[in-house]
């Protein structure tokens, strides 16, 4: 392959672009294919208000509903609003939603999960009891509710799905150190007086930590989606700011007449959404030592 | 080995177990879960002296593990005392064991398992030092010398686990278990899973280290021929229960036990003009979760009589320093 023909200086960049995970990482189509949809989005968000040609706010009345021209490369929504420059903020929306939401929950679900799995017994009851009730609701229902409480807005939408989402990652957590927990390492650590803290962060998670990179990537798309869902609602993102799900909606009114809208938001979610599933997918083959010896 | 410093250190033991009894609970199958329970460990007395190698051997099931891991409080006791220097440890919970922890230390069969994948081999045998507060460049030379100590590189010591062979990894466990200069060390099953030519090394490396640093050794096997080579004297397990203790001279000379007669025919002579008579147990090993009445090696048992079907023998000192568990020792 042309890549790996690449020679780079030697020194820090250099050996991590020779190290084996990175030849490997390379050789992995669907990681490569995700990576590079997903640094897209990510270049995207971070120079949105560069790269809009006009603001995201700004209506023109003679672009409304227009089809793409070389004014409005991707046509205007139903106030005339330059539907690439809202696609290209609302990259920002998803993907300060997703990544909000999954700090919240692989920090506690991480925490917890490795709790109930390491020290057992009641602790381990309360928590996975807990887990199951949240299991129970179907997640929108619970987004809904606190809707209700809190009121719609893009804080809503990181609240509901990070109530909804931490059991996921407690549950992976749990499994993943109940794995682990009867390796000796851990009895040669409690023999050696390590206190349980220290055993679960510097014994535990280390050796944990690859399925859950792999789960959070997943996760990234799929929290992506459920964003959409909730403004697609009109649970989260509020006018006028602009999120795909939002823009969805607007769309969907003059589907049949003009499809530009809601085509091309769904374009932009269903895009982003595959970046992050390949990407997930190539770390999982990457990650996982049996097929990696393939 | 000599048997002299068993005998003459009959001071107090270091570490003494009564009675120490381990069930495990156990669900059988079926459409009705029943409730079972496994013992384990059943009515065990020994005591470890100040500087020798007590030898613990049995075949593998019979409880030998356990009774290393309820000595670590790795495992809590069903009933029964352990103590350590005179201390009852028995009930301690964690954050009080942790003092002590330092003089007690273990090394493990799997030397895969027992070492954190992702740590590399400086944390490894720095973990025990860090927990006793000691700052990164003591631990850094203290790690140095004692990967000297045991025959290790002191450069590898940024190396991942993973770099190493079976035999240096057990050598890293030995450093490990080594580093706070504790007092008792458990090895459990500590060369069974190395090839005899590392076995050997492994085996003369722990003899230099006790004699060098007076240390006392627990040494739980499988492998008699292994166990004698390091042991002062020794415990033979069966079935979760201890059926003769003695030293390692009186042990091999004239075993009073028919289990331990049949082990002994068992390990391989190396010279062929030695006539072997090898008394093959028949059967296999009674399940623990139904032990037989009575002995319960009667089953197996060449000598078996009526009164070892329907009597439990107990174990009784039978000689000074020497105990069997059977109705006709000898």
């Amino acid at each position: 392959m042309t890549v790996q023909s690449v020679r780079l200086p030697q020194g820090t960049l250099g050996r991590l672009w020779h190290s084996e995970f990175a030849v490997r990482f390379r050789r992995n189509r669907n990681a490569m294919i995700g990576s590079v949809i997903v640094l897209f989005v990510v270049l995207v968000a971070f120079f949105a208000p560069v790269l809009a040609p006009y603001s995201y706010e700004e209506t023109d009345l003679l672009a409304t509903w227009a089809a793409p021209s070389a004014d409005h490369l991707l046509g205007g929504d139903q106030l005339g609003r330059d539907i690439l420059s809202r696609l290209i903020v609302g990259a920002r929306v998803s993907l300060l939603v997703a990544i909000s939401v999954l700090t919240i929950t692989l920090s506690i679900g991480i925490l917890l999960g490795m709790i109930a799995g390491y020290f057992g017994g009641w602790t381990d009851a309360l928590i996975m009891r807990v887990v199951d009730v949240i299991f129970a609701f179907p997640e929108l229902i619970f987004a809904i509710l606190v809707a209700a409480v809190l009121g719609p807005s893009k804080l809503t939408v990181i609240i509901s799905l990070s109530i909804v989402w931490w059991p996921g990652v407690a549950r992976l957590t749990r499994s993943l150190v109940l794995q682990l927990r009867s390796e000796l390492y851990v009895d040669a650590a409690i023999a050696c007086g390590t206190r349980p803290f220290t055993i679960l962060f510097r014994h535990l998670l280390p050796n944990i930590v690859a399925p859950l990179i792999v789960r959070a990537s997943i996760g990234v798309g799929f929290l992506i989606m459920a964003e959409a869902t909730l403004s697609f609602l009109g649970i989260g993102v509020q006018e006028p700011e602009p999120s795909w799900g939002g823009m969805i909606r607007d769309g969907l009114v003059g589907l049949r007449t003009d499809p530009y809208l809601a085509l091309f938001g769904s374009m932009a979610l269903g895009l982003t959404i595959i970046g992050f599933n390949l990407l997930g997918d190539g770390m999982r083959d990457l990650l996982d030592p049996k097929i990696r010896d393939r | 080995m000599n048997a002299v410093v068993a005998t003459e250190a009959r001071t107090a033991p270091l570490v003494s177990v009564e009675r120490l009894t381990k069930d495990f609970p156990i669900r059988l199958g079926g459409l009705i879960a029943t409730r079972a329970s496994l013992r384990a460990v059943d009515d065990l007395s020994l005591a470890i002296y100040p500087g020798e190698t007590l030898g613990l051997v049995g075949e593998s099931g019979c409880g030998k593990t356990t009774v290393g891991r309820l000595i670590l409080r790795l495992l809590e006791p069903t009933a029964g005392r352990i103590r350590f220097d005179g201390e009852d440890i028995t009930h301690r919970s964690e954050p009080q064991m942790r003092p002590l922890r330092q003089h007690i230390q273990v090394i493990f069969q799997d030397p895969f398992s027992s070492l954190n994948p992702r740590m590399r081999v400086r944390d490894v045998i720095g973990e025990p030092l860090r927990n006793l507060g000691m700052r990164r460049n003591e631990i850094e030379q203290r790690v140095a010398e004692l990967m000297g100590i045991v025959g290790l590189p002191a450069e590898y010591m940024t190396r991942y686990p993973h770099a190493f062979s079976g035999g240096q990894r057990q050598r890293i466990g030995i450093a490990r278990a080594l580093a706070v200069r504790p007092r008792f060390i458990i090895c459990d099953e500590a060369v069974s899973a190395l090839d005899v030519s590392i076995q050997a090394q492994i085996l003369n490396l722990l003899a230099d280290i006790q004699r060098q640093f007076s240390l006392t050794l627990l040494f739980i096997s499988h492998n008699l021929g292994v166990v004698r080579h390091v042991s002062h004297r020794i415990a033979v397990m069966y079935l979760g229960q201890m059926v003769e203790l003695a030293t390692e001279q009186a042990l091999f000379t004239r075993p009073l036990h028919p289990y331990t007669q049949a082990l002994i025919s068992a390990v391989p002579e190396p010279d062929p003009e030695i006539q072997s008579r090898r008394i093959a147990l028949q059967g296999e090993i009674p399940s623990p979760i139904a032990p037989p009445p009575g002995c319960r090696f009667h089953t197996r048992c060449p000598k078996a009589e009526e009164r070892c079907r329907s009597t439990e023998p107990v174990i009784r000192e039978v000689e000074p320093g020497r105990f069997v568990r059977c109705h006709f020792p000898g």
